[in-house]
């Protein structure tokens, strides 16, 4: 495993340890974390908003990077331009856990914040940021990411942001690829990958709103179902 | 007769063993001797026979499996180089990786050498006298255990100090001594930087001086990225001016048989200069904006005292006479022909027993555990990677480049060596650089017929200097940027290439100027 890769050791939580719903805190054994991986275009966020707004739960995509600039000290235009974007593999080394990338310092600020919500207990659905992979290992997880077909994901780009067709398909294939390569960067699983997923959805098929409804439904049954014990990682 | 890579003709055969292993015996007898050159350390893929004894199909044959050994060790090496510089995998790995395919493809299946790879894993170098006493370098192609054992023991002796407090002893003392003004912080901080350099790894001082400096920068409110980025490049700095100070001098000196008296009045002396030209610099650039930050702060301050940094008194005495012991034998090794290896050893071995006698079996094993393994294995597999280059001609083709290039002018191959280093060491790791270039110097310096010293003071102010112009170029940079990032202070390219490279243009300039005054 990589230095990188080692950053997310510690939010893994042992088996029979008593994981965050049995350390005592009422709060934590009702615990709902729901992380959203997306194809840019297929209403992840969106669906995102929904599942939030139904589990009566704080929203984290742009959100969190209040926290970011808050607890790193770093400022409100250098955290917007690095947010979930790839380190330039050109200009940056790693020596161990130092890492002169800025994007690599503001990434891992910004999953030591996510895992400090989740070891306080809260819960809430997160975008993006490599969340399945450090809540890996949180039983109270349910991971999920929202794919579509590409007419679909770029008629609803044209739609949503006022995009042409062309600039439309442009955007969504350089999007695409930064949340690859700043996925797999920091993650043992690809992006996309369903195996590195609770469930993997085609919002085209049926539409943004069913499929969150679909979803809802499923987190509702994890709740209800969900596991004493989750595996450890 | 040995023959240069480029002949045809060049697998060995059995009748040819016994002379080939008996040149071999004289290259390791010999490792101490300055003037040893490539005509006893050439290409294991030489003339297996006389030239009368050929027939032009087996040249043909040999000369296809030469070049096929040398485009395989190409490709290894760069494609080595390629994963490093892209961070995917861990060095070490990539590096072992690639020196295993260096021993079964080209030694195995290329040159069907099992001597080769004897050579270049060198475990019978470990077992002779000399290897621990008695002067002399490593000399010999392949795997440096010295250089290896050498890192080894100073990263417990190190591992040691920082367990005692001892980095942050200092740096809170010295703070404390300057009554804790920011200028006078940033030039002590500088110096400080520098003087530990020369003894322990860059990557370690800058990690805690980095550390102690953003403290300060909370507590004294000021910016501490400006004094971070100029103890970056003292470290580096600082390590040129010995042999033990940077990992690419303690390859060249262990390679080539330099002592660090050695190191001391060659490279020492040049760096003395630059660091004062360094020191003034620095202050010229930061010394407005700091004075300003103090000027406009807030409230009273109170400063953490040196003495916190202490944990237990003992372990801390302990370990500052091991690094004191480690100095003097540093300093004295030339006279008492102890071998860096055995120096390393001796140290890990008085820091594993000051751990013992002062916190007990448990505090070994700490220190143990945190010795970085994975910089060894790194070691070990580019050595290994780069003996494919060696063994396979490759690194004397480019000797003969530069060589060519240069006309034979040691002025311009001075030029040539110091500049491509540091150039190369701005963007890649300076290590692999080092170990590729140091065969090569041996290779000019023999065909050429001048003094490899001068090359190997080059190549290590290149390699060591060249290293501060961006914040890639030395793992001291990629330590100090991150803590300051960490700290809320990050540091972008372009403010760090803003301060550095002109800084290093000058340090390099500086020094091929004093190369230049000093011995041509």
């Amino acid at each position: 495993m990589s230095p990188v890769r080692d950053f997310f050791s510690p939010v893994c939580y042992p088996i029979n340890s008593g994981g965050l719903d049995r350390k005592g805190s009422g709060e934590m054994k009702d615990q709902i974390i729901v992380t959203i991986g997306r194809e840019h275009g297929s209403g992840g966020h969106y669906i995102a908003a929904i599942l939030a707004r139904r589990l009566g739960i704080q929203l984290y995509d742009r959100e969190i990077l209040e926290g970011v600039i808050e607890s790193s000290g770093y400022s409100r235009e250098l955290v917007d331009q690095m947010d979930e974007k790839p380190v330039n593999l050109l200009f940056s080394r790693r020596i161990g856990e130092f890492s002169n990338s800025l994007e690599a310092n503001v990434a891992e600020k910004t999953f030591e914040l996510i895992r400090r919500k989740a070891e306080r207990g809260e819960s809430f659905v997160v975008v993006g940021r490599c969340a399945e992979q450090v809540l890996r290992g949180n039983p109270n997880t349910v991971r999920l990411f929202i794919y579509g077909d590409k007419a679909f994901k770029i008629r609803r780009l044209m739609e949503t942001d006022g995009l042409s067709e062309a600039d439309a398909a442009a955007a969504m294939k350089q999007t695409d690829r930064e949340r690859r390569a700043y996925h797999n960067y920091y993650c043992d699983d690809k992006w996309g990958d369903c195996r590195g997923y609770d469930i993997a959805v085609n919002s085209g098929l049926v539409g943004v709103e069913e499929s969150a409804e679909a979803l809802l439904r499923y987190i509702r049954a994890f709740q209800e179902q969900r596991p004493p014990q989750n595996e450890p990682c | 007769m040995r023959k240069n890579v480029g002949d045809a003709g060049l697998f060995r055969t059995e009748a040819r063993k016994s002379d080939n292993f008996r040149e071999r015996k004289h290259s390791m007898a010999g490792a101490g001797d300055r003037g040893l050159t490539s005509e006893v350390r050439g290409p294991i893929i030489r003339s297996s026979s006389s030239k009368s004894t050929r027939t032009p199909a087996a040249d043909l044959e040999r000369k296809d499996a030469v070049m096929l050994a040398q485009i395989l060790a190409i490709i290894i090496f760069l494609g080595m180089f390629l994963l490093i510089i892209l961070d995917k995998f861990e060095r070490h790995v990539v590096t072992l990786t690639s020196g295993a395919l260096v021993l079964f493809l080209v030694f195995g299946l290329c040159m069907n050498d099992g001597q080769a790879i004897i050579n270049t894993m060198n475990l019978r170098e470990m077992f002779s006298a000399g290897f621990w006493y008695g002067g002399g370098g490593s000399g010999t192609t392949g795997v440096n255990w010295s250089t290896i054992l050498f890192v080894a023991g100073m990263m417990v002796m190190v591992e040691g100090l920082g367990e005692a407090g001892f980095f942050r002893w200092l740096c809170l003392s010295l703070a404390k001594a300057v009554r804790y003004h920011v200028v006078p912080l940033l030039i002590c901080f500088m110096c400080m930087s520098a003087v530990l350099s020369m003894f322990i790894d860059s990557i370690t001082v800058v990690l805690f001086l980095a550390t102690v400096t953003a403290e300060l920068a909370r507590t004294l409110q000021f910016n501490p990225a400006p004094m971070i980025i100029s103890e970056i490049f003292c470290a580096n700095l600082g390590g040129a001016a010995t042999m033990c100070g940077d990992p690419p001098n303690i390859i060249i000196g262990t390679a080539l048989g330099y002592t660090f008296s050695d190191f001391i009045a060659n490279t020492g002396l040049i760096v003395a200069v630059c660091l004062v030209l360094t020191v003034l610099y620095f202050w010229l650039c930061f010394r407005r904006q700091l004075l300003r930050q103090e000027a406009a702060r807030a409230g009273d301050i109170v400063c953490p005292q040196p003495a916190s940094a202490i944990t237990n008194g003992w372990a801390f005495a302990g370990a500052t006479v091991v690094f004191a012991i480690a100095v003097v034998l540093l300093v004295t090794h030339a006279k008492t022909t102890l071998s860096v290896a055995c120096i390393g050893m001796i140290v890990a071995a008085l820091t594993l027993l000051n751990a013992l006698l002062t916190k007990g079996a448990a505090n070994v094993r700490t220190i143990l555990r945190d010795v970085d393994y994975k910089t060894l294995l790194f070691f070990i597999g580019l050595f290994i990677s780069v003996a494919g280059l060696e063994q396979t001609g490759v690194l004397k083709l480019i000797a003969q480049w530069i060589s060519s290039v240069s006309g034979g002018s040691l002025i311009i191959i001075v030029v040539i060596i110091l500049w491509l280093s540091a150039v190369a060491s701005a963007f890649i790791d300076n290590i692999p650089f080092a170990a590729t270039m140091v065969p090569v110097i041996r290779s000019i310096s023999a065909a050429q017929g001048v003094d490899l010293s001068v090359l190997a003071w080059a190549l290590s102010l290149g390699t060591d200097l060249g290293g501060n112009g961006t914040p890639i170029g030395a793992s001291a940079n990629v330590v100090g940027t991150s803590v300051s990032a960490k700290q809320g202070h990050p540091i972008r390219w372009g403010e760090y290439c803003k301060y550095c490279v002109p800084a290093t243009v000058l340090v390099v300039a500086v020094s091929m100027v004093c190369l230049f005054i000093r011995y041509l």
